[in-house]
């Protein structure tokens, strides 16, 4: 079998760029930590417990589905704001969640 | 006597009453009595209620217990006190039939008064001491567990399923390429010889250094097994696990033509997607079926001499033998990536194109997959590598190379005139600009005689211009006639 690497011809690894292609890239991490913030806020604000427990989930969400090259202080940040929201609707009111049936 | 005796009961009746009542102290009763013993009683209307409460304190234990074995003294209490009301309501019915019914003219007696206006509050559930009444936080917090558990697992298994990928076809990609595994973080292009992970469902590898190509990215796009959400709509929806190789060419390694060929499916969802299919392969996706491809397969092609050059027996053996396997093969001279929307108002310049051949693989198993499936992928890998050398030798013959250049002038040509209308109102607001700032340029000059000069020679470059528009509508006229 004849040679085929070429030795000289080693191009560099560029990773596409995502201004060109925006519609490959998943939006959902993004998504879930806009509305894992939301449900913190609205949870802090207006004192709902499962709106606190949603933005938990949202949070872990978008944790599952982040890329390698995200921020992780922008996820530990929601993961906290959520944990805190949660926290907070407890300590306001300590009685159980009631079921909306 | 029998009436001193009467008043010394219902004074001590009182003091215990007075133990209940807790609005009061103990020696305050007392000390009240002590000064008008009689004060209290003038109230003829307090002796009812007196002697109803009077009475079930001395009573002994409970008569009904408590159902609930596991809750505390306080609970118990609380029910004595509701026996309490119930005895009290019994009593209440005797009491009223004691007295003289002309006295309540007008009054309706109910069976059960205070039955209806009663209400028995139920003990807040947080102050009950029991774990139970929170089942929906435990049920979220097993919900959170469940989740991290299934994050755990999934990212572990698409990282097993990577991995064994890599192993099969680690030898293949090594023999072939000089450059296996870079992650364009160092200076030097130097082997890493390991997947570069994106995400915990997607891997990369960049191979490099061969002949008849620049390179190329294999992409591992697993399912998203570390997200239960995923996990759970793909019950609904089965998917597959996907390979995506992606190898870029230089100039001189392909022949200018379009193909692909892949399940019908995918082919009509490409045509439409694909900025170069749906320009250049305007027909409808054709059978395989002259070249004794499955049903399942069809062919997109700029014309027919591209596709008899591409399906030669080799090719269609591969094919025909891993039909099930193969999603899209797509070679291209003016791959650009899908049809990007672009925003009204921006100027529209042709997008920048690169010789490209795309391989789309399913993984066998949908979404089931083994770590052992992938040693099926390799035969693909081989495919990809022959195809390479092919298009390397695949030349168009003369006829064939004039109807590309013609299509593809036929294309540019389109997408100028589309553009037409945008660039000449781009280019009319660059002349404006222009002719704006030089205008302030010479109001900002200080000195009047340079400016007098510099506004000259701005008319007579306009005058210049007027001139040369009139020509030439002189010339389209005289052609025109």
């Amino acid at each position: 079998m004849t040679e085929c690497r070429c030795f000289g011809a080693v191009a560099h690894y560029k990773p596409p760029s995502t201004d060109s292609n925006p519609t490959l890239e998943d939006p959902t991490p993004d998504y879930m930590n806009l509305l894992g913030m939301i449900f913190s806020m609205c949870g802090l604000m207006l004192k709902l417990k499962w709106c606190a427990w949603i933005a938990v989930y949202c949070s872990f969400i978008s944790f599952a589905n982040s890329r390698s090259s995200e921020d992780t202080k922008q996820m530990m940040s929601s993961f906290m704001l959520s944990i805190s929201a949660v926290v907070m609707s407890y300590l306001q009111n300590p009685q159980p969640m009631s079921p909306p049936w | 006597d029998l009436r001193l005796y009467l008043l010394l009961t219902q004074v001590s009746c009182c003091q215990v009453w007075g133990r209940y009542n807790d609005d009061f102290d103990d020696g305050e009763d007392l000390a009240e009595f002590d000064d008008n013993d009689f004060a209290e009683f003038e109230d003829v209307n307090e002796d009812p209620t007196v002697e109803v409460e009077s009475e079930p304190p001395p009573k002994p234990a409970p008569s009904s217990i408590p159902v609930e074995d596991d809750e505390d003294e306080a609970t118990v209490e609380i029910e004595d006190g509701q026996d309490e009301f119930e005895d009290a309501d019994a009593q209440d019915q005797d009491m009223y039939s004691k007295y003289d019914k002309d006295e309540f003219e007008g009054y309706e007696k109910t069976n059960s008064p205070f039955k209806d206006t009663l209400i028995y509050q139920d003990v807040p559930a947080h102050l009950q001491n029991s774990w139970e009444s929170y089942y929906m936080e435990i049920l979220m917090v097993t919900g959170l567990l469940a989740y991290i558990m299934n994050y755990i697992i999934g990212k572990n298994k698409n990282s097993r399923l990577a991995q064994a990928w890599f192993n099969s076809h680690r030898e293949l990609l090594e023999s072939n390429f000089a450059l296996v595994g870079d992650d364009g973080t160092s200076k030097e292009a130097t082997s890493t010889g390991k997947l570069n992970q994106e995400n915990e469902h997607i891997y990369n590898l960049w191979c490099s250094g061969r002949v008849c190509c620049e390179g190329m990215l294999i992409q591992l796009k697993f399912l998203k097994r570390q997200d239960l959400l995923n996990v759970l709509a793909r019950m609904m929806r089965p998917t597959c696990d996907q390979v995506q190789i992606k190898v870029t060419l230089n100039d001189e390694d392909m022949d200018t033509f379009v193909f692909a060929v892949g399940s019908r499916k995918a082919m009509s969802r490409l045509q439409k997607e694909m900025q170069d299919l749906s320009e250049f392969c305007g027909d409808k996706p054709k059978s395989g079926a002259k070249y004794s491809l499955p049903d399942s397969l069809s062919i997109l092609s700029e014309m027919a001499e591209v596709s008899d050059g591409v399906m030669d027996s080799k090719m269609v053996h591969y094919i025909t033998n891993h039909a099930d396997k193969i999603e899209s093969i797509h070679f291209s001279d003016q791959f650009s990536g899908p049809k990007v929307m672009q925003e009204e108002g921006q100027p529209l310049k042709l997008p920048e194109t690169k010789k490209t051949l795309l391989f789309t693989f399913n993984v066998p198993g949908m979404g089931n997959t083994s770590p052992k499936d992938m040693d099926s992928l390799v035969p693909l890998m081989n495919m990809v590598i022959y195809s390479i050398d092919k298009v390397k030798k695949l030349r168009l013959n003369r006829e064939g190379k004039l109807k590309a250049d013609r299509n593809r002038a036929r294309v540019e040509e389109n997408f100028l005139k589309q553009t037409h209308a945008q660039r000449q109102e781009a280019a009319q607001t660059r002349r404006e600009e222009k002719k704006r700032a030089e205008k302030e340029r010479i109001m900002n000059e200080e000195d009047p005689e340079r400016q007098r000069r510099l506004e000259e020679a701005a008319q007579r470059r306009e005058q210049k211009k007027l001139e040369k528009k009139q020509m030439k509508m002189k010339q389209i006229k005289v052609k025109a006639m």
